[in-house]
């Protein structure tokens, strides 16, 4: 299967060279409106999932649901919105008013907590909408057999509320029924449907926005700067291809297992580079073939993710400032073999593979480039979030009794080394950037004490330039609780690059306060723990750059 | 006497009330030592050592000092972004001495694989562990003993640390043992900073992030403050010196000195309290400020000018998180020396790279990329003869010939500049945009307040991209800063954290009253009367931000409800079944500044003819137009002047496009009406 090509014949497209300045000025104002969506969103969404940490993303698409603008958000959404999108049109025919949501890893969805919402946008009297906003938030419980619905599940069916593409408001009314249907399937009701909520209004800025632009500047050469804003962000992904030697790389790298059995997974990738003169010049051809087929734990990614994997590494490669639009993937065709870790079908478990997997595949995306251009791509940062939820009930509330509690994070590790510069320690990396909670935040709201929170010095990669070193953080808690962990890299380290070593492999340990037997833990697992155990998780550390120089020379 | 005087790049401007009038100076800056210029300014307004006699008897009485200099320093600015503060040593709880340099664990730029490590103003080295712990509530669950603390002591002289910052966790709820640890190290007899004293709230990282920037520039400010008010001493016996604070209120210097992290905007935050005076005299609520200058330009917003703009207490200042009260100035990094390129795409890019004061512009003589102030030069908005007075001779040939070898495929150089402007005014614009819109505000119902070197060339430009209908551009823009920090209030903020259930309510005057006796302590130890504004940081249980709501010691439940009202009015929802949290107690002691009314003059209709000096052709959007030019110190109150025109004066030019209308009010401002529909 190839990365769709989207159709690029317009009407209203001059095929005049683009003017620079109506397209700096067009790109500033439409980039603008997805951060408004995600400031709406942000101000006004009920869950510190969302508020503080930033779970979020917003877009805008075109008529035929190309992404022109996203928000600085959440990287592993980069490619799979449009995705989403592009499942909301074809499963609904939208009409003024109406807003769809989804969240079907099947049908446009990645996992099941992030919840997608899409709305077309009708200019007057138009039977067709002229654009899409779109935005997406990680909802902090969305059912299932674990409380947070990130846990070891072994089918889709096991991790909560699968939406396919619907209706969620038609006409401008909500649909009660299918707001309730939602709502009666997850643990927090009330702050969903504050998210929710809050996921509605953005949209509507989003709509207003798009709606006073166009009205500004014209549609006619509203449609126009699109076509000329998609051909420059293609323009420059294929500069930038064209400045790296032409030819075929691969590289492999391995997931620990998926939880249910010990067998590691493959994630394999070969990149061609293509500069043939001619106007396609600098085109990038990659294919996962050899990739293991999914599996019954969590960690399968769907092929969206596969594919923000390979746009966030793209637009990594133009800079910080690149405009994320659909013509950046252009010059992409990627192939993904169905029903792979990389491409997983109905009806696998997937919470991981949009928090784990993904990381994986960037690292092997970079290791493939790292034999191209070692100079210009990091060695591995930690490659894994080491997703930590802790529940249980809190004997210092409900007057004794204890009330229920779910803790979520995840935990940065270090950052791979680059040439020129170490890597960052205790750093999000890659797919992810979400902040932490602070520990006084943390042992106000959850019964914990932390008893270490600190770099866990020497775990990065030795080498000219060394990696980053991953964290280590120690958890006592102070009731009886459940706690699962989601992390990889326990066995097949982060590696290093252009002759760096690997950084150091995750740990987590369990001391048990009754034996004082300390233990170590499965990176992926789910145990009961006792008052007074102490959880001790050390995140791996960035692999190194470059051959260490012997300090005696 | 008051004098106050704000230290620029350029130049320090010095401003003075005398007999209900402003008076003014403006010196060159004197960067190698700040306070050479500050005392030439105290001279040229005071008139040396007869001051005492002149004016001495009123203040004598409410101040017990005959000179009161009110100073915005750029000393803590400048020592963040120079990173030449103090070898900071911090110490923390053992255990999480690294929590300073890993912060909240989140990269800066989410596309850079070559980002720099994030800065830390603490070397590993001088990270420092005690042995002690207190919990949530506030129970102490160990101690450090004598030894410990003798040890500490002692590896932290070893280490040579120039300064200390103390942030142990949860110290603002049982802060005896960072006050133990306190004391245990001024036997080190260097300046040491305590958080239970600098932000006594919670979350960990900033505060430690808070104390840690005021150890950093204790021993630079509290020098330079002493050696200034020893100089001024030396000619007035009572003098004393008051500093302006990022959050827009004035402390005494030895406060300054002692918690400097409160004084790291004291420059810009005169601009911003000078703005609103101004506007609260014209009789304009709402303002959105938008001060250009060279490498950047600072936007802020107030809802009423009458009590100040916004503030917040999540600014970050040279890559560094501070906590303490700040007024909310976003900053865009673009101005006049902006350079323009075309990059790989065949995009025009404006800034952030910027031309600086050297090589400066291409219009300058040195400068070979185009910038903005070139731009503006090309298309006749500059005015090469009344630019800073005449004294810069602007190359008008040499930036024709270079920006047309830089114009790529436009057909013109006009047409790059055009572009140029374009370009950077939606940079503007979203800045805008970020304090407005997206804070919930519509800026259709604001006035764009414009001043520094840029503000009053772009600012009708911008108000009729965001449908703002109305620009003012202060009179003496010159000395704005320093006429904010003349008649600014004097303000302590304080706080606690008390992570109450909201049921606590009616049980928090006991904290609060202790947190305002500090506060009247403090301003009577100055001999000055201060009013306190009570006010709580309240939030649903479970929810990670708070708001923050005034409090009624006579009807605490208010407060409450105040909350669920806010919540809804801010986020759309509310829940009042829903528990909450008491999070932050707030306390504001403030002192009214000087109460200054200018005295409007008459408006003398008139069309501005008398001050008209050229006309010239400008280019707008849509053509080169025929523009009047007009010396903005010969109009006078009444004067209306109709697109297209120039109004310029010595540091800056106002350009009025066709479609808009500039009325010179009472007060010797601009008023401009932004019309519908302007394309400028």
């Amino acid at each position: 299967m190839s990365a769709q090509r989207a159709d690029r014949t317009n009407p209203a497209n001059p095929k005049s060279p683009a003017n620079p300045i109506d397209l700096s000025v067009f790109s500033a104002a439409v980039h603008s409106i997805a951060e408004e969506m995600g400031a709406a969103l942000r101000r006004t969404a009920l869950s510190p999932n969302i508020k503080e940490r930033r779970d979020y993303s917003c877009a805008v698409f075109d008529g035929q649901g190309r992404v022109i603008a996203m928000g600085d958000h959440m990287p592993v959404h980069l490619g799979s919105m449009p995705m989403s999108v592009e499942a909301a049109i074809a499963a609904i025919d939208f009409a003024p008013g109406d807003m769809a949501i989804l969240n079907d890893p099947f049908a446009g969805g990645t996992h099941l907590p992030d919840i997608t919402l899409v709305l077309p946008v009708f200019l007057a009297g138009a039977a067709r909408p002229a654009f899409y906003v779109a935005n997406r938030a990680h909802h902090a419980d969305v059912g299932g057999r674990f409380a947070g619905s990130m846990g070891p599940a072994t089918s889709i069916f096991e991790e909560g509320i699968r939406i396919p593409p619907v209706l969620l408001v038609r006409g401008g009314e909500v649909d009660r029924g299918v707001l309730d249907l939602i709502l009666s399937n997850v643990r927090t009701p009330r702050e969903r449907k504050g998210d929710l909520d809050a996921q509605m209004g953005a949209c509507r800025v989003g709509e207003r926005r798009v709606l006073e632009l166009a009205g500004k500047c014209g549609l006619e050469k509203m449609y126009a700067l699109i076509e000329e804003l998609l051909d420059y962000s293609e323009r420059l992904v294929r500069a930038e291809l064209r400045t790296m030697p032409a030819g075929e790389w691969s590289a492999e790298d391995w997931m620990d297992s998926d939880g249910v059995t010990d067998e590691p997974l493959r994630i394999r990738a070969r990149l061609r580079v293509d500069k043939d003169a001619g106007p396609e010049a600098g085109a990038l051809d990659v294919d996962f073939a050899g990739s293991s087929p999914q599996v019954a734990g969590s960690v399968n990614a769907v092929r969206a993710i596969t594919l923000s994997a390979c746009f966030y590494v793209l637009r990594c490669l133009l800079g910080d400032d690149a405009p994320a639009t659909a013509g950046i993937l252009r010059p992409l065709t990627l192939h993904t073999p169905q029903g792979s870790i990389v491409d997983a079908r109905f009806p696998a478990a997937v919470a991981g593979g949009n928090v784990e997997t993904s990381q994986r595949i960037v690292d092997v995306l970079l290791r493939a480039l790292g034999a191209a251009i070692p100079e210009r791509v990091p060695a591995a940062s930690a490659g894994t979030m080491s997703n930590l939820a802790i529940g249980g009930a809190d004997p210092r509330t409900g007057n004794g009794s204890g009330e229920a509690f779910t803790y979520y994070e995840t935990t940065a590790g270090g950052m791979g080394a680059r040439r020129g510069l170490d890597g960052i320690s205790g750093v999000q990396t890659h797919m992810t950037n979400s902040l932490n909670t602070p520990i006084e935040a943390l042992e106000y709201a959850y019964p914990f004490r932390v008893r270490r929170y600190a770099y866990r010095y020497g775990s990065g990669g030795e080498g000219q330039f060394r990696g980053g070193d991953g964290l280590v953080r120690e958890i006592e808690l102070l009731a009886d609780a459940e706690m699962t962990l989601l992390a990889d890299r326990r066995r097949f380290r982060p590696y290093g690059l252009a002759g760096g070593e690997d950084g150091a492999a995750g740990k987590t340990w369990l001391t048990r306060a009754e034996s004082g037997e300390r233990i170590e833990l499965e990176g992926k697992c789910s145990v009961p723990l006792k008052k007074g155990d102490v959880l001790r998780l050390e995140t791996p550390g960035g692999g190194g750059w470059g051959k260490a120089v012997d300090s005696d020379q | 006497m008051r004098i106050a005087i704000d230290t620029g790049g350029t130049f320090t401007d010095c401003v003075c009330l005398e007999n209900g009038v402003l008076r003014v100076a403006k010196i060159f800056s004197t960067p190698a030592d700040p306070a050479e210029a500050v005392l030439e300014g105290v001279r040229q307004l005071g008139a040396g050592d007869d001051l005492e006699l002149r004016h001495g008897a009123t203040l004598e009485r409410r101040h017990g000092a005959t000179l009161e200099l009110r100073h915005g320093t750029t000393v803590g600015t400048n020592t963040m972004l120079e990173r030449t503060g103090a070898r900071v040593a911090f110490v923390t709880t053992a255990g999480f001495e690294d929590t300073i340099a890993i912060g909240r664990q989140a990269r800066q730029k989410l596309y850079d694989w070559f980002a720099p490590a994030p800065v830390c103003l603490v070397a590993r080295e001088l990270r420092f562990g005690v042995p002690e712990r207190v919990s949530a509530e506030g129970e102490l669950l160990r101690a450090p003993t004598e030894q410990e603390l003798a040890a500490l002591v002692e590896a932290i002289r070893a280490s040579g640390a120039e300064s200390v910052a103390i942030s142990l966790l949860f110290s603002f709820a049982r802060p005896q043992t960072e006050q133990r640890v306190e004391q245990a190290l001024r036997a080190l007899g260097i300046p040491v900073s305590a958080s239970h004293k600098i932000l006594p709230e919670f979350r960990e990282y900033e505060r430690a992030s808070t104390t840690v920037v005021n150890a950093y520039l204790a021993r630079r400010m509290s020098h330079y403050l002493e050696r200034l008010e020893e100089r001024i001493a030396e000619r007035h016996a009572k003098g004393r010196v008051h500093v302006m604070q990022s959050s827009g209120g004035i402390i005494p210097a030895s406060v300054a000195a002692r918690e400097p992290v409160r004084t790291v905007l004291s420059g810009p935050a005169g601009g911003v309290v000078g703005a609103c005076r101004v506007a609260q005299w014209a009789g304009i609520e709402r303002i959105i400020g938008f001060d250009m200058g060279g490498t950047s330009t600072d936007v802020f917003l107030a809802r009423d000018a009458a009590s100040g703009a916004e503030r917040t207490r999540e600014s970050i200042v040279a890559g560094v998180p501070i906590g303490v009260p700040m007024l909310d100035i976003h900053t865009a990094g673009a101005g006049g020396g902006s350079l323009a390129r075309f990059d790989a795409g065949g995009m025009l890019r404006v800034g952030p790279e910027s031309a600086g004061a050297d090589p400066g512009p291409i219009c300058f003589g040195r400068g070979t990329q185009a910038t903005v102030t070139d731009a503006n030069l090309l298309l006749g908005r500059l005015d090469a003869e009344s630019f800073l007075g005449g004294g810069v001779h602007l190359d008008r040939e040499r930036t024709e010939r270079l920006m047309h070898e830089q114009k790529g495929a436009l057909a013109s150089v006009e047409e790059f500049a055009a572009g140029i402007l374009g370009v950077v005014e939606t940079q503007m614009e979203k800045a805008i945009r970020v304090i407005s819109v997206e804070r919930g505000h519509d800026p259709r119902d604001f006035t764009l307040v414009a001043f520094g070197g840029g503000g009053p060339l772009h600012a009708c430009a911008l108000a009729a991209a965001l449908r703002i209908p109305r620009v003012l551009v202060p009179a003496l823009p010159g000395a704005l800063s320093a006429v904010g920090i003349l008649l600014a209030d004097t303000v302590r903020d304080y706080s606690r954290t008390v992570m109450l259930p909201g049921e606590a309510i009616g049980n928090l005057d006991d904290a609060l009253n202790e947190l305002m006796g500090r506060g009247a302590e403090e301003f009577l130890a100055e001999g000055a009367a201060a009013v306190a504004e009570r006010s709580l940081d309240l939030r649903y249980r479970g929810q990670g931000f708070e708001l923050n709501v005034r409090f009624d010691p006579r009807n605490p439940a208010r407060s409450v409800e105040a909350f669920h009202r806010l919540h809804q009015q801010r986020y759309g929802i509310a829940d009042p079944a829903r528990p909450v949290e008491i999070v932050n107690l707030r306390v504001r002691m403030s002192a009214a500044g000087e109460s200054y009314h200018p005295r409007p003059r008459a408006l003398t209709p008139g069309d501005g003819s008398a001050a008209q000096y050229s006309e010239r052709p400008v280019y707008f959007e849509g053509g080169i137009r025929p523009a009047r030019f007009f010396k903005r110190d010969l109009l006078v109150p009444g004067d209306v002047i109709q697109g297209p025109a120039m109004i310029t004066e010595y540091t800056a030019a106002t350009l009025v496009p066709p479609g808009c209308k500039a009325e010179v009010d009472a007060f010797g401002n601009l008023a401009i009406a932004v019309g519908e529909g302007v394309n400028p």
